[in-house]
């Protein structure tokens, strides 16, 4: 099929749809948006030639909505031409209908047909999302029906399998979930509480004659939500039904263990100052749609949502060494079963008028997050294990302080200064080698010009004791950012990793570029050279090789 | 070296988005806020529909805790936010996009913060993805329903050309 007459009849479609305005006549309603990300890839002199197939490479996605009184329905066209960007999952290939969808809702129920985006508790049991820059679309095709008898209930049930690339992974996914307002039920005034209970199901036959394999796996999840006045807290609790291991994607057929998991969050928030801790417990809670996936590394067929949980830094040199979560059970390269910490936030406004707090106020963040492997005695030749310790802390594989100290001197001047200490376990972590105590250091200044014109500018210095060639010992990095008026501004980045022993490595990795924006489009383009290592968004993580090129990038909405 | 060679995919490309955004400026930019049930911090569900009712002027923030230009328009509003409900009786409502993973650091950092707006949670991306907003901070300014305003992006100084607006709208 010639997608682009398809694309080109979808656009006809608002003509159709709003051609009789006038009469006043209701015809629903279309909208829609685009997002472009091109790259064209060169060689560089420093960093060595582009190998890879197709220099100029395109990730676009046409989103289209319509809404006809409680009907909607969507379609989204994505095309990958004349390929992915680097190291996006192979699958996105092409052209063609990644998602599309129709259903109907009105304040009761809402049911889809299509593929849809669903989220259970957390979604430590099920999460279906979409995120364009780490190439994740696991959207469910099938059929999604949520119930909601009175404010205080809502029932959902599922069924479908998991978008992968332009198909569908092998095994189908059931799922139910109930929503249940206990505090309303019972009629308590100030208290807070609600129940969550899922079942979610994969069921994917595989070839397998030994009688302990069920092609079903079952998980159950229970949750409690509460809060009074200043203080709330939620817990969860998921069990992982037995199923077949899987070891670097291959199945290792006479293998048989369950998972769970624990979550629990505790909050404090008045006005000036906010806290909060969360605990996580995660064992062999890698959950996929398709068993001989559960090596991939693109992120691909996760039925549940299991992101590192520690703090998402804002900087080139924060963001060296991210934490991703631990959740599987391996026996190769190294055992791991899981893993087991939790971190800590602490908001603080010292008011303004104060000797810390100035004229304007300061503005305090902290966090600590740690995370360490479960405890267990294992035996890697006969793939078996057992906990010793429900609650032990194993090896550690992460450690981090962080404080940002965010400051206005007067109308003109702002500046945000932000340490970060993190101990890195490389060889959990990533598989690799070594361990790594690293400190981040970074001081940023605005400067309000008149006019909507303003200047930022960033300094930072990374101390570090990692030993890996590609990133060893110490960086410094620097940002300097225009904005002409809202709509047009201006960026200089780099990071340098002047410290490398191997001089052949202390490279710059420099960004040059602008961005024009007006209202609901953006443009965006730059020229530079890009670390390679990985690229994390809300702490799921994607390898992009080192690379040097064009990107351009265009969204805009209607 | 850079011997930029325009590709038929490339022009197959341009050409498509070239005609659809040509299109799309053909018929009414998007005008009305999606029907969806959004949850308040107090785990209350609203309808989106019912914030900008009865013309109440409206501003909606999509943000999020890991976002630094999105906080920074937060905190310049809410230095003004005082003076700007006086003189226009706008609203704000700030949306968090934040995922499972950060949406339990909405309420400390809302409070540590001392924001007094309203705040609600878009956990699932699910309004982020009506609106077709690939970046935030995305502003909107919303009356009876009606997108009447949207920004995307925040530069310091850009709530004084909101400011602007709303004073515009509030009329």
């Amino acid at each position: 099929m010639n997608h682009y007459k398809f694309i080109a009849a979808m656009l006809c479609v608002p003509f159709f749809a709003l051609s009789q305005e006038d009469d006043k006549k209701d015809y629903g309603k279309l909208s829609g948006g685009i997002e472009s990300n091109s790259q064209y890839y060169v060689d560089d002199p420093k960093t060595g030639d582009f190998t890879e197939e197709d220099h100029f490479r395109s990730n676009n996605y046409l989103r289209l909505n319509y809404d006809y009184k409680s009907w909607f329905a969507h379609i989204q066209v994505e095309s990958y031409e004349p390929n992915a960007l680097l190291n996006l999952y192979p699958e996105f290939q092409g052209t063609g209908i990644g998602t599309f969808a129709v259903g109907y809702r009105n304040e009761k129920i809402e049911a889809t047909l299509g593929h849809f985006y669903e989220q259970f508790g957390s979604g430590l049991i099920l999460r279906s999302w979409e995120d364009r820059q780490l190439g994740i679309n696991n959207s469910i095709r099938g059929a999604n029906v949520k119930y909601r008898p009175t404010n205080t209930l809502e029932f959902s049930a599922l069924y479908g399998r998991q978008r992968d690339g332009f198909s569908v992974s092998d095994g189908s996914i059931f799922g139910f979930n109930a929503e249940i307002g206990l505090s309303s039920l019972f009629n308590f005034e100030t208290t807070g509480l609600d129940l969550g209970l899922s079942y979610v199901g994969r069921d994917e036959d595989l070839d397998i004659d030994n009688p302990n394999f069920e092609s079903l796996t079952n998980s159950f999840s229970a949750r409690l939500d509460f809060s009074e006045g200043n203080i709330y807290s939620s817990i969860e609790y998921i069990k992982k039904g037995e199923d077949v291991y899987a070891e670097l994607g291959n199945i290792i057929d006479d293998r048989y263990f369950d998972g769970s998991a624990v979550l629990f969050n505790f909050g404090y928030a008045q006005s000036g100052l906010g806290i909060d801790a969360t605990f996580r417990r995660m064992e062999n809670m890698a959950f996929f749609s398709q068993r001989d996936q559960s090596a991939n590394v693109f992120n691909q067929n996760f039925i549940n949502f299991i992101p590192g949980l520690t703090k998402q830094h804002d900087y080139g040199l924060t963001n060296i060494y991210v934490y991703q979560s631990q959740p599987r059970l391996t026996f190769n390269p190294l055992f791991k079963s899981g893993e087991i910490g939790g971190q800590i936030d602490i908001f603080y406004n010292i008011k303004r008028g104060t000797t810390l707090g100035g004229k304007y106020g300061t503005k305090l963040a902290f966090n600590f997050a740690t995370w360490s492997g479960l405890k267990g005695d294992f035996n890697v030749n006969d793939r078996t294990y057992e906990d010793t310790e429900f609650f032990g802390f194993g090896e550690k594989y992460f450690e981090e302080f962080s404080l940002d100290i965010k400051k206005k001197w007067s109308p003109k001047w702002s500046s945000i200064f932000s340490v970060v200490n993190t101990f890195y376990n490389a060889r959990f972590v990533e598989d690799r080698i070594g361990e790594v105590n690293a400190t981040a250091i970074v001081g940023e200044v605005t400067h309000k010009l008149g006019g909507g014109k303003s200047v930022r500018m960033e300094l930072s210095h990374l101390f570090s004791d990692d030993q890996l060639s590609e990133r060893a010992e110490d960086w410094a990095g620097g940002t300097i950012e225009f904005n002409l008026n809202p709509r047009i501004s201006f960026f200089a980045t780099d990071i340098y990793n002047y410290g490398n022993p191997d001089a052949d490595r202390q490279i710059h990795y420099y960004t040059v570029g602008g961005s024009f924006t007006k209202g609901a489009t953006r443009i965006g383009a730059s020229y530079g050279r890009q670390r390679g290592g990985l690229v994390c968004v809300g702490g799921i993580c994607r390898f992009v090789p080192e690379n040097t090129g064009f990107t351009l990038n265009l969204s805009t909405s209607f | 070296m850079l011997k930029i060679n325009l590709t038929p995919y490339l022009m197959k490309t341009l050409i498509t988005l070239f005609l659809s955004l040509s299109f799309s400026t053909l018929f009414y930019a998007q005008e009305v806020m999606p029907k969806m049930q959004l949850e308040t911090l107090s785990g209350k569900d609203i309808s989106l529909q019912s914030i900008s009712d009865n013309d109440q002027l409206v501003i909606v923030s999509l943000w999020a805790t890991w976002c630094v230009p999105c906080k920074n328009e937060l905190d310049a509003i809410s230095e003004v936010y005082d003076d700007w409900t006086d003189e226009t009786n706008v609203k704000l409502y700030a949306i968090s996009v934040d995922d499972s993973r950060t949406v339990k650091r909405v309420k400390p950092l809302v409070s540590g913060k001392g924001w007094e707006f309203d705040i609600l949670l878009d956990t699932n991306s699910d309004l982020k993805r009506q609106l077709n907003a690939p970046t935030i901070p995305l502003t909107l300014l919303v009356k009876n329903n009606k997108i009447l305003y949207r920004h995307s992006g925040y530069t310091p100084g850009s709530e004084d050309e909101l400011y602007e607006k709303i004073l515009e709208f509030s009329k």
